[in-house]
């Protein structure tokens, strides 16, 4: 683990405790050493959720861009107690993907600027242990759905699949898609409130 | 702090993501001006988001994160801490994103098509197992990409019982006897390759299971005790 040198004025220098709340708190104060840590430690994480909605790379490239220009922006919107770092820039990120997939024709591109050099230091914050306990629950109540009803909601968090998209794909009508949808959010709802 | 039983569902979908363009659009609206929408978006994002834990992750393209510092440089101004003005710039945003979406009916079926195709090679098939006592105890995850047939076994709340290891195993009735895929660590994520020797059903439909092993794993080549965490896969796609 190296420590990199100090940013003039700047909290303090990164190291390997540190967690992406604490990155988060740092960014919201517009520390840049802090975000390239983030990005770093986050971004293949990201880069899964909006790969597996996007299939074009273009596109999944540009919402990723997005959401981390987003997550710049609203850092300091960030509330642990509404749950972990990683679920909240995996929503931003995956709704980047949603607003995206969601539109037929691909948005403008992005001029992209000429790079510069990011800090080279390591810092692995995902190795902390502190995501799992709502995937745990989660997992927990899906696994008391029905499997197809269960698969319906996991296609279409994970790979964006529409109703029809998924009517197709499980050879039935949209509302009868629609209202399985709605019973299994329900249940969902109600298990991770129990 | 009460929106409509049809609202909270309208809400729900928003975050699944399954309404249609317009739909979202809607919502997408509706949300900027309605607190109480928002919040019950908010409130199904959190419920719906550790899922994004369980997608296995995929490393982007190199150059993306000098491009991305390129832009957080120039939107930052010199003085930062213009609130007012970077709210109403994200409201410009999702104005935008918003209004784009509703004029555009959509092409959903097909975009849903391509996806499914262009990314069968590019997204591995990957389910997600909870390995635990009960629904109260869970001590560990375990991630299979079945087309590389490489599992990762990630500890959630498990300590190693002192001086000993826990060994996994592959229980399923068509392989016989249980097949052990080595010890894994209780401290870290543990990702191998072993799986491969197994056909796809018996890797779908098998019971993954830990037993507690002398250190370096079981002597016998079978486990020398019942399983203490159990679980069985299911899949996250596609």
């Amino acid at each position: 683990m190296t420590i990199r040198g100090e940013a003039p004025g700047r909290g303090s220098p990164a190291q390997a405790t540190d967690s992406l709340a604490d990155l988060l708190g740092r960014i919201a104060a517009r520390d840049a050493a802090a975000f390239s840590t983030l990005y770093k430690a986050t971004s293949a994480k990201l880069y899964g959720v909006v790969a597996r909605i996007l299939p074009r790379g273009d596109a999944a490239a540009d919402a990723l861009q997005e959401a981390y220009v987003r997550i710049w922006e609203k850092a300091g919107e960030f509330d642990p107690a509404k749950g972990s770092p990683l679920a909240w820039m995996a929503t931003i990120a995956r709704n980047r993907a949603l607003d995206e997939v969601r539109r037929v024709r691909p948005g403008s591109l992005e001029d992209l600027p000429e790079s510069f050099e990011p800090a080279a230091d390591e810092v692995d914050p995902l190795a902390a242990r502190e995501r799992s306990e709502g995937l745990v629950k989660l997992l927990n109540c899906l696994q008391a759905l029905d499997e197809e009803k269960r698969a319906v909601v996991l296609l279409a968090y994970y790979r964006g699949l529409s109703r029809e998209a998924l009517a197709l794909r499980f050879g039935r009508p949209v509302p009868t898609i629609k209202t399985w949808l709605h019973r299994s959010l329900a249940q969902l709802r109600d298990c991770l409130a129990s | 702090m009460t929106v409509t039983p049809d609202d909270d569902f309208a809400a729900a979908e928003y975050a699944l993501g399954t309404l249609d363009p317009s739909e979202r659009a809607v919502m997408a609206a509706r949300r900027l001006r309605e607190p109480d929408l928002d919040e019950a978006i908010r409130a199904w994002e959190a419920r719906l988001a550790p899922l994004a834990e369980a997608a296995g992750p995929i490393e982007p393209p190199r150059d993306l994160l000098p491009a991305i510092e390129a832009r957080i440089r120039s939107a930052t101004p010199e003085a930062p801490g213009n609130a007012a003005v970077a709210s109403l710039r994200r409201s410009v945003t999702r104005w935008r994103a918003a209004a784009i979406a509703a004029s555009i009916i959509a092409g959903v079926l097909a975009v849903g098509f391509i996806a499914r195709e262009a990314t069968r090679e590019a997204v591995p098939h990957e389910y997600v197992a909870v390995l635990q006592k009960d629904a109260a105890s869970p001590a560990f995850a375990i991630t299979v990409n079945l087309d590389t047939r490489e599992f990762t076994v990630r500890p959630v709340a498990a300590t190693a019982p002192p001086g000993k290891a826990y060994e996994l195993w592959l229980i399923d009735p068509k392989i016989g006897a249980p097949r052990s895929l080595g010890v894994i660590a209780a401290d870290s994520a543990t990702r191998r390759a072993n799986l491969t020797q197994y056909d796809r059903a018996v890797v779908e439909d098998a019971t993954y299971a830990v037993t507690v092993e002398p250190p370096g794993g079981s002597p016998t080549g079978q486990p020398s005790g019942p399983p203490v965490f159990v679980g069985k896969l299911i899949p996250v796609g596609p």
